[in-house]
């Protein structure tokens, strides 16, 4: 039988795609489809196929997320978008600016050094991180607050003024390196022959950036924006080796707060998949946000390429 | 022909793909569960082959018998059952517990399991993950080898067998630290109030007055406010609470809120210790850093001489120094019981997998290993590193014991309280006692009400009730 060229070009694109999707498929669309049947039924551990005593029971797993007294959903969701605000209002500005200040030399010395330790953090496993600076910070008898303590000896623990500060400060200093690498990257790109040529026609720093640099950087930015916030409402392995959650759930995310239900006591996983169903939803959100805002800012003459 | 190698490069990858898959088809694990069946035949069954048991072991390494465990207890054991290879897996704490909820949801529970008769293993027994023993111990005669407790099913959460415990467990357990109170010119406070106006002197010298690890939610609610709640509601609260005849909202459940955030506040307790890890409770208090501890009886180990190193925390002739009792009276308006009781729940023991068959070969195995973990020798073992204090078998000769101190002050514990009152994770549904933990928390962090916890909890077991 004999092929014609399209149909050998179409066959072959299909079975390179088809892994791919086979993949998708199984670990991301099933589980996801599933975790939001399972959220309204009364499935609560052991066989799940063949059950006669699963039950659909409808929204009671999210009219209780929603209304429970302890309000650990919105506590949660408070400290997710915390989050997301530190990751996209700093992570992002604070890399786009370090990776300006390496790019632009305005280092003369320690170039390397000074990026490679930025990045660091960013390589270091997160429990490694949580463990490290639960011990230097977090605990009253830290290193941190024995200094505290050195210079004034009457300073209080204030850990239970704001929980969630030093959990940001972390993954403030945790994440920055990596969109600094991503910016860092792409700003090598632009011609060094465009921004001379401003530079002689008169164009002082800010206005290279302005008007150069940053609109050849908008895609990365709202790159880095979606990989900020979807990570942002994916934290999880941080927060749980440094505070799990604590004191009183205060430093609780979604992602926790799902785990915690399913396998934290009485295995609630209906509730638990609601959760993570919200989560998903949320995300969507979200991200549908930021390229919407991209488009407005580029329709309206603003970063576009 | 690049075309076509192409195509069968990707047929390639989609076969391989498709084999990674199916190759792992065949491996899963049974994930069904017979539910608390009842283990035991009317014979031991003989051991012929070699059984592989898995096993989750609760394992404190902070403990001073840790490192000599592996060789009394284990290694012991499978010396002298050459036909019972064990495959341990050693957990502590949260790790221990996430790991039994994983097990659990995937119904790939180990066969033998260290668990508690209630609380955090309520999901075992309430599910009937566990097996439920009394046919096998009622085979075997071993009802008359152990205190009436440790035998009597409806001392468990599901009221069936579902363990063996090792103990009787005090949750309280109240440590002075003498060299720190002398250094001050104080003595051990005998009331709350006395406490209270100890807090200024010892901060000024730099101490702590209260070292409690309350990190983890669940220690205060255990080692402190099952005790509160108790002297405030009275002996028997619980029940009256699960009858209706009383609720959360009572006044006395709120004023015994209202007195752990009292505690807070007069800086008794500081709100430092909700940043404590527990592991680090006896580190802290061994090296003088505050006046009292607070912990469970179970915690005395922590403190003594590890027998492979001939370290210890606190050095046997510094442990007179450190004197064991319960919580102060409280001398507050509206307390029904002021002082000598404390909070107390049969211990933790072992449990073996509800799924293994009667009358195989591997359920006899399991017996068998988890008869020698509550056994005379593992309990004596246990008694003298401190793991437990007061051993649910009989026959220890105690005399033969080299206790050290603490161990002694420890032993007094049983006498210096007239009343047991319940534990609140042994009494209640999981679903009500882990907001109340985290509640107990907030008013420590300071935001919230006593009256706004007790709806809550109130709420909490509305909520439970109508599932029942």
């Amino acid at each position: 039988m004999h092929m014609t060229m399209k149909t050998q070009k179409k066959l072959s694109y299909a079975l390179l795609v088809l892994p791919a999707l086979v993949v998708y498929l199984a670990v991301v669309a099933f589980p996801t489809i599933f975790s939001v049947i399972l959220s309204l039924t009364n499935y609560n551990g052991g066989l799940i196929f063949g059950n006669p005593d699963i039950e659909v029971v409808g929204f009671t797993s999210y009219r209780w997320m929603f209304t429970e007294p302890t309000r650990s959903f919105y506590t949660s969701l408070r400290n997710n978008l915390l989050i997301v605000g530190v990751s996209v209002f700093g992570q992002i500005p604070l890399g786009f600016i370090l990776a300006y200040i390496l790019n632009q030399k305005l280092i003369k010395r320690g170039r390397g050094f000074f990026q490679s330790m930025i990045f660091l953090p960013y390589v270091i496993s997160p429990i490694i991180i949580g463990v490290l600076f639960n011990a230097m910070i977090i605990n009253p008898r830290s290193l941190y607050w024995e200094v505290a303590r050195f210079f004034n000896p009457d300073i209080q623990f204030t850990l239970h003024s704001n929980p969630m500060l030093p959990v940001l400060f972390v993954i403030l200093w945790m994440f920055t390196g990596f969109y600094m690498i991503i910016f860092l990257a792409h700003m090598q790109r632009i011609d060094p022959a465009i921004l001379e040529a401003a530079r002689i026609d008169g164009a002082n720093e800010p206005r290279v950036l302005r008007h150069i640099v940053l609109p050849a950087m908008t895609s990365e930015i709202v790159t880095c924006a979606i990989l900020a916030i979807s990570g942002s409402l994916k934290t999880f392995d941080l927060i749980y080796a440094m505070t799990n959650g604590g004191p009183a759930g205060q430093t609780r995310v979604l992602s926790l707060f799902m785990y915690l239900s399913a396998f934290s006591g009485a295995p609630n996983y209906p509730l638990a998949n609601a959760i993570s169903t919200v989560m998903v939803i949320i995300s969507i959100i979200l991200i549908v946000v930021v390229r919407w805002a991209a488009k407005l800012f580029d329709r309206h003459g603003g970063y576009g390429k | 022909m690049k075309k076509l190698l192409s195509v069968l490069l990707a047929a390639v990858m989609v076969a391989t793909l498709l084999a990674g898959c199916d190759s792992d088809s065949n491996g899963g694990t049974s994930g069904g569960t017979t539910g608390g069946s009842t283990g035991g035949s009317d014979d031991p069954v003989a051991i012929t082959e070699v059984v592989e048991l898995r096993v989750l072991n609760y394992y404190d390494m902070s403990a001073a018998g840790a490192l000599e465990e592996q060789s009394v207890i284990w290694e012991a054991f499978e010396a002298a059952n050459p036909n019972i290879k064990i495959i341990r897996e050693d957990e502590f704490e949260e790790s221990f517990h996430d790991s039994v909820n994983a097990y659990a949801a995937a119904g790939a529970l180990p066969d033998v399991m260290y668990a508690w008769p209630s609380g955090r293993s309520t999901t075992l027994h309430s599910q009937g993950l566990l097996k439920d023993l009394t046919p096998l111990i009622n085979r075997d005669g071993l009802a008359s080898k152990y205190i009436a407790l440790a035998t009597d099913p409806s001392q468990q959460i599901a009221g069936y067998q579902g363990i063996i415990p090792q103990g009787v467990t005090a949750t309280n357990m109240f440590i002075a630290n003498l060299e720190v109170l002398n250094a001050v010119g104080l003595t051990p406070a005998t009331t709350y109030s006395e406490m209270v106006a100890q807090v200024p002197v010892l901060r000024d010298a730099g101490y702590d007055t209260v070292i409690m690890p309350n990190m983890a939610s669940w220690v205060m609610q255990s080692c402190l406010y099952s005790l509160i709640v108790g002297r405030f509601m009275g002996d028997g609260w619980h029940e009256r609470v699960l009858n209706g005849e009383t609720n959360f909202t009572d006044p006395a459940f709120i004023a015994s809120l209202a007195f752990v955030q009292q505690m807070y506040e007069d800086g008794v307790i500081p709100a430092s210790s909700l940043a404590i890890d527990y592991g680090e409770g006896p580190g802290l208090f061994a090296t003088n850093t505050g006046a009292y501890y607070i912990d469970g009886d179970w915690r005395v180990g922590a403190f003594l001489t590890d027998s492979t190193t001939g370290e210890a925390l606190i050095s046997p002739d510094r442990q007179d120094n450190f004197v064991i009792g319960v919580f102060p009276e409280i001398d507050l308006p509206g307390v029904a019981i002021p002082g000598r009781t404390n909070s107390a729940v049969l211990g933790t023991g072992w449990g073996i997998n509800a799924n293994l068959a009667d009358g195989s070969p591997e359920l006899e195995a399991a017996w068998t290993l988890v008869k020698w973990l509550v056994g005379l020798e593992v309990q004596t073992f246990r008694l003298r590193t401190g793991g437990i204090s007061t051993p649910s078998i009989v026959g220890i000769d105690y005399g033969a014991l080299p206790l050290e101190p603490l161990q002694v002050s420890l032993a007094g514990l049983g006498a210096k309280y007239d009343v047991a009152t319940v534990v609140v994770d042994g009494a209640f549904a999981s679903t009500v006692y882990e907001p109340l933990n985290e509640q107990l928390q907030a008013l420590g962090l300071g935001i919230t009400t006593p009256e706004a916890v007790a709806e809550i909890i109130q709420a909490a077991f509305e909520a439970w009730q109508a599932t029942q």
